[in-house]
């Protein structure tokens, strides 16, 4: 993340680990408190939309960063779509008991 | 389902975040609520960074990296910049003169010691200082504890040099290496020398006479192997040579012959480094192949002196045209790749953005084996090279359809391509090199085109490889074949944009 630190880059991993844990432990504090009836199933199905969000934001932002701008926009566009379909069917999926 | 108290929560929340004094009690359990939902917001974002870096990132300039870029020099200087420097002027100051300088003082003594043309001492210690020529006496005079000095060094190095055998042997590689390093500015030819006499003279020229006993062959390549990347070489591979490989009726030093291939080219050690990656993508005109031909001449060079010392014969075939063995099947049989559309070797780390070299030697060694990593049926079904190569010089066939002296391959038109080398807008013909920047597996090395490299060989469906190629085709933009040419033909582009560092009017008022 850093290439010119050699420090930052294990803290920037760090917070991100830290983020990421809070952002699971939010999801489940919220879904108790309203309710969800949370399945094993669902969970997998959450975590693996959230990772594969989270690639294709990385995977596009890899292409604009080694100059493949239109590659990187065309394949956020696309995927970047794809993968918010894919949140409100998932969304529609979690909310049902 | 998202109850009303829910939703008073995230207000809270997010009034909590703008106004910190507010005086609705905020639960811990509220707190991790709000602060989860902005977590998985700013951890996208952060994604986002990571992925922007590992593009960016030098380290996926494979064969270059940090170095090549200037981000060995990371220490930040500019809060520790002084008015002045930190020596200290003491008094008048003055230029140095050439035999206040250790090394040049010592080369005079030497010559006149020993002359080069080998006649007889011009001085002896026994003469003393005053029967030294000037600037020598001076400085002598001045300083004569600095001859006495010389003098001791000169017998501990006569000294040292009786000891070596009793050293040799654990220092033997050690010596090897410094010798290699040592040997490009040993010659005032072209590095490395050219061979001269027949290959049973030349490649044993400068020998060691004396050879230890190796381990076994494996031994001999794992050690071949290191010593080569640490002279800077990116992939090495060793195969035993076919004599379908070797060129017929040139032989460097002796000219115009049909040979035999000699008996003490048992091995080659083949050598691929990358071209510098950003000017290699803006091809024709930014790019040029000799970044690679001088690193490649380096490496074998110094490896040919390394074998030799070591008590092998050894003979290198480097760019851009003193060659006894065609390169790319040679590499293709010591496992670095497998050949491509264009001609070109394509290795799974570098791709087409593969220059090659060879050592020929009669050291034992363990042979690598060929690779099949799917390219030839990529290659079947991609066609970029083709449909971008500037001259039409590449083959559109579905499938290698030509027999070109025994083996099927697809045939390029090297004559056709020799024109574009001369089309394009650079001072003199220096190549064009577009078939290697379009070819989707150059690629870097980051973890998108990681995953890549990873699936697509152990597919053995070849969808992988079919969807890939089809968001190759779509998302990525080509400018088409005869825009790399100048006007009229076309509009002088390049596959993508130069770098900063090669743009002249980034730099220049032009």
């Amino acid at each position: 993340m850093f290439p010119n630190s050699t420090i930052l880059g294990p803290f920037f991993w760090i917070i991100m680990g830290v983020l990421y844990t809070l952002f699971i432990a939010g999801l489940f504090l919220f879904f108790r408190d309203n309710n969800f009836k949370m399945s094993v199933l669902k969970w997998i199905l959450l975590i693996t939309w959230y990772t594969g969000l989270n690639i294709v934001i990385a995977g596009a932002f890899t292409l604009i960063g080694e100059n493949e701008s239109g590659a990187g926009l065309k394949f956020l566009g696309i995927f970047g779509t794809v993968f918010i379909v894919l949140g409100a069917g998932l969304w529609q999926f979690i909310k049902k008991d | 389902m998202v109850t009303n108290e829910t939703k008073i929560m995230y207000f809270y929340g997010f009034k909590l975040l703008l106004n910190p004094m507010s005086k609705k009690q905020v639960t811990r359990r509220d707190f991790i609520k709000v602060a989860g939902l902005f977590s998985g917001g700013i951890a996208l974002a952060g994604a986002a960074g990571a992925g922007i870096s590992a593009g960016k990132n030098k380290d996926s300039y494979t064969g270059y990296g940090r170095t090549t870029y200037g981000l060995d020099q990371f220490f930040n200087r500019k809060p520790f910049i002084v008015d002045h420097p930190t020596y200290e002027k003491v008094g008048n100051t003055r230029r140095i003169t050439y035999v206040e300088d250790l090394f040049k003082r010592n080369g005079e003594l030497r010559r006149l010691l020993r002359p080069m043309d080998g006649g007889e001492s011009l001085w002896t210690f026994d003469q003393g200082i005053d029967a030294l020529p000037e600037p020598l006496r001076s400085y002598y005079t001045e300083y004569p504890e600095s001859l006495e000095a010389f003098k001791q060094a000169t017998e501990k190095a006569r000294e040292q040099q009786g000891n070596w055998p009793k050293y040799q042997k654990k220092f033997w590689l050690a010596d090897a290496y410094s010798s290699a390093h040592a040997s490009p500015l040993m010659t005032r030819e072209p590095f490395p020398p050219r061979p001269v006499g027949s290959p049973e003279e030349s490649d044993f020229r400068g020998i060691n006479p004396e050879q230890l006993q190796l381990k076994s062959p494996s031994h001999g390549s794992k050690l071949i192997k290191q010593i080569t990347h640490s002279f800077g070489a990116s992939l090495v591979g060793i195969t035993a040579i076919k004599e379908e490989w070797v060129y017929q009726g040139f032989l460097r030093g002796v000219g115009k012959t049909d040979f035999e291939v000699p008996e003490h080219w048992k091995f080659a050690v083949v050598i691929a480094v990358p071209h510098e990656w950003d000017s290699m993508y803006a091809n024709p005109t930014y790019g040029t192949s000799y970044d690679a031909y001088t690193k490649l001449c380096f490496i074998a060079g110094k490896l040919e002196v390394f074998l030799k010392k070591i008590g092998y014969s050894a003979r290198s075939h480097v760019p851009p045209t003193s060659y006894e063995i065609a390169m790319p099947p040679l590499a293709i049989d010591a496992g670095l790749g497998e050949q491509g559309r264009h001609g070109v070797l394509i290795t799974p780390e570098l791709g087409a953005n593969t220059r090659l070299a060879a050592v020929t030697t009669n050291m034992p060694l363990f042979p690598d084996q060929p690779i099949d990593i799917g390219i030839k049926k990529f290659c079947n079904k991609c066609k970029i090279c083709a449909e971008e190569c500037p001259s039409g010089a590449i083959s559109f066939a579905d499938k290698p359809d030509k027999a070109i002296r025994g083996y099927k391959r697809w045939s390029i038109n090297a004559d056709k391509c020799y024109t574009v080398w001369n089309s394009v807008a650079t001072s003199h013909s220096r190549g064009c090199r577009v078939c290697l920047a379009v070819c989707p597996y150059s690629r870097k090395n980051n973890w998108v085109h990681n995953v890549v490299r990873e699936i697509d060989p152990r597919d053995p469906t070849g969808l992988f490889s079919s969807a890939m190629l089809s968001m190759q085709k779509k998302f990525f933009s080509y400018p088409g074949g005869q825009e790399y040419l100048p006007p009229p033909d076309g509009n002088n582009k390049t596959y993508l944009e130069a770098p900063d560092w090669l743009k002249t009017e980034e730099w220049f008022d032009i």
